[in-house]
């Protein structure tokens, strides 16, 4: 019993100055945050050093009760479509960078560098790119896909600014999630796959049942962290269309930021009721992520 | 022994005393570095050696400015004078966050040093909140491509607001290129206000709440709206600032006009030296009302600052006439200052297109003004103000409504 509880001390100790950080840094502004969206607390209030004053559910009534709120959390729900896409291409990827063969290392840096990219150079690029006078057109233009009087700017039209921000979020996350697969891959043993070949198994066949199911915790980890992070989209959309045109490309963490960041007419109380309900939903679709691949793996 | 301890106590207190009295000031630009830092620093110098017991210490803020300022007040190390533009000044002080300089410095110096527009712009429930500072004129000057007048058949730069309005279709259809980029949604402002003002078309009434909805305004921003339909805009207007994208594409000959202050010209002149020297620089056309709109910066106190009047000595001291002038020789500004009006500095101009158009608008300053004054809570009816502007434009509302449906907005969300 002594000893159990000297070595349960012992654990504590080296886990103290993780926990006191994650508390100073994480649970304690969580918790706060949480805190903030039922009370009101903005400019006025924050300027004349006034405390947060209760207010109960008014902040939620009023983020829900805001259409821009609704059109921008509706645009964060659509952009999920990201993930599946961000997950398919990057597996499918990370598989084929995973060979040893000779220059491969050149490919897998290659795919990584839009991550390190930062995102104001990001979007000057893709300016180009998507622009009407940009290489987009042209290059449909030289396809004979368009004409130069049906061109447009493609972050200026309500339909397709969307997309055309979401391809810039493909293209930044790719490289990550390829090299969590890629490691995910490098840990699975050689030994499943030589009996696989051993067995007659066709290369199709291997990929569905040797390395699709023991790649299931770290598909489930990036499914996760890319639904996350695309209900969290912020900097693209910030850089490349402001939330236009006609708030077609406006994201719920936008909304959070203009209400908290915008200037002297913040608003701490709606900014945090806003947060807390994009972390609601963000929780709900981790939670339909588990379940999924939970079951998947029961099977 | 015991007269040395006397001796040494009071050497100590005294080097006390002087310490204490020696009082730091906290100082906080906005974009003003590196390019400025010569003409700070000396100011700064000037400063302190006219006041031995005030100490500067300055830093430049950028993106971050008005959050650092915030945080700051917060952590209690709030900065003593702090540099913000009229919007971002009438929103900090419709919250609190401000001094009010006519208390800190006499109102009858004020007036005696400042235009009466200026000490307005900054002027919120009867209190000026800002030393005004440089400031810059929307239409103080129009610059034009005379390559691409000449290829458009046209012998003489636009008179009226309505002239330059035909001008844009008849530049694009002969030349490609684009007259000119108007401001209809610059972000974190109302800029299709301003054309209001210059039509002589009321914004607010009496009491802030709008009145921008009438059918002269539609008729207005319908023209606009055909413009921008048309193609004779670029695309991007609705998107990125005007000046940003007019000194962009004016350097690489896509439009042939830029209106506004010489600043424009010297990034022209960084960009595409010989365009600039061709640049033919003139009076800009002026709205019905024949007002100039224009910004300016200020020099505002923070109700948190621990010195308030070291800092109001400063920040008189950086926007007093004669610093302005100097700083308006460094770079093409509008001092806010009465007695620029008759410098001799802006009465004489060579063949450079910066010195003519600082010599057109340099003392003009008594000119500038918004056309409009922000709102409480504006950042949400500027951004809904935009986005009809926007609904508009690509076709989504006719033009009355959308100004009928931003006028409902401004009215139901305006914060006194």
């Amino acid at each position: 019993m002594q000893v159990h509880w000297r070595q349960s001390l012992m654990s504590y100790t080296f886990l103290a100055p993780a926990l006191i950080l994650l508390a100073v840094f994480t649970f304690y502004p969580l918790l706060y945050g949480a805190y903030l969206g039922f009370t009101e607390y903005n400019g006025a209030r924050f300027a004349n050093h006034l405390p947060p004053q209760w207010v109960g559910l008014r902040n939620f009534e009023t983020v829900l009760g805001d259409p821009l709120f609704r059109t921008a959390l509706g645009n964060s729900v659509k952009y999920l479509l990201v993930v599946p896409a961000l997950q398919v291409a990057s597996l499918a990827v990370a598989v084929l960078v995973a060979k040893n063969i000779p220059g491969i290392a050149l490919f897998r840096a290659a795919y990584y560098v839009p991550v390190i990219t930062s995102v104001s150079l990001a979007a000057v690029m893709w300016e180009w790119v998507f622009n009407r006078e940009g290489t987009l057109n042209w290059l449909l233009r030289a396809l004979h896909l368009t004409t130069p009087e049906a061109a447009f700017g493609w972050l200026n039209n309500e339909q397709w600014a969307f997309w055309a921000v979401m391809l810039v979020t493909f293209w930044r996350g790719f490289g990550y999630y390829m090299v969590l697969y890629l490691a995910g891959l490098q840990a699975i043993p050689e030994e499943l796959e030589e009996a696989a070949i051993l067995d007659g198994a066709s290369a199709w066949q291997r990929f569905w049942r040797v390395t699709v199911p023991l790649m299931r915790p770290t598909i489930l980890l990036c499914s996760l962290l890319s639904t996350i992070a695309a209900l969290r989209v912020l900097e693209e959309v910030l850089v490349l269309t402001n939330g236009g045109p006609l708030n077609s490309t406006y994201t719920a963490l936008m909304y959070v930021y203009a209400k908290a960041f915008q200037g002297f007419d913040f608003d701490y109380g709606l900014a945090s009721a806003a947060g807390l309900v994009v972390a609601l939903v963000a929780l709900l679709l981790s939670a339909l992520n588990f379940r999924f691949f939970h079951r998947e793996e029961q099977a | 022994m015991k007269r040395s301890v006397k001796a040494l106590t009071l050497g100590l207190a005294l080097v006390a005393s002087t310490a204490s009295a020696q009082t730091t000031v906290t100082f906080w630009t906005w974009y003003l570095s590196p390019k400025f830092d010569g003409y700070i620093k000396d100011t700064i110098s000037a400063f302190e050696k006219a006041n031995p017991g005030i100490k500067v210490q300055w830093f430049d803020k950028q993106d971050s400015m008005v959050q650092d300022f915030i945080a700051s007040v917060n952590l209690g190390s709030a900065p003593d004078v702090v540099n913000l533009n009229i919007d971002e000044t009438q929103k900090a002080a419709q919250n609190g966050f401000l001094t009010a300089v006519n208390t800190l410095t006499s109102p009858a110096t004020l007036r005696s040093t400042f235009y009466p527009q200026s000490l307005s712009n900054f002027t919120s429930a009867g209190n000026t909140y800002a030393y005004p500072w440089y400031g810059w004129l929307n239409e103080g000057v129009l610059l034009y491509n005379p390559d691409l007048f000449k290829k458009a058949g046209l012998t003489r730069a636009p008179r009226t607001a309505s002239e330059m309005l035909s001008y844009a279709k008849t530049i694009k259809d002969k030349t490609g290129a684009y007259a000119w980029v108007p401001a209809l949604k610059d972000p974190n402002t109302a800029s299709f206000l301003g054309y209001f003002y210059a039509e002589g078309l009321p914004v607010t009434d009496g009491n802030g709440r709008a009145a921008f909805n009438t059918p002269a305004h539609a008729s207005l921003l319908a023209q606009y709206v055909t413009l921008y339909r048309g193609g004779y805009v670029p695309e991007d207007a609705v998107r990125r600032e005007a000046f940003q994208l007019a000194t962009e594409l004016y350097a690489q000959n896509r439009v042939a006009m830029i209106i506004g202050g010489p600043q424009a010209l010297t990034r022209i002149k960084d960009t595409n030296p010989a365009l600039y020297a061709r640049t033919v620089v003139t009076q800009a056309p002026l709205g019905k009302a024949g007002v100039q709109t224009g910004g300016s910066m200020g020099l505002v106190i923070p109700k948190a600052s621990k010195n308030p009047q070291a800092a109001a000595k400063l920040a008189a001291f950086f926007t007093n006439n004669a610093n302005q002038l100097a700083f308006a020789r460094v770079v093409p500004v509008v001092p806010t200052t009465k007695g620029a009006q008759t410098s001799t500095q802006f009465k004489t101009s060579g063949s450079d297109p910066v010195a003519r158009a600082t010599a057109l608008v340099g003392a003009s300053g008594r000119l500038i003004n918004p056309g409009y004054r922000a709102p409480g809570n504006s950042d949400d009816l500027y951004k809904n103000f935009n986005d009809n502007i926007e609904a508009a434009l690509l076709g989504k509302k006719t033009a009355q409504q959308a100004l009928a449906d931003a006028a409902t907005y401004w009215n139901a969300n305006l914060k006194k």
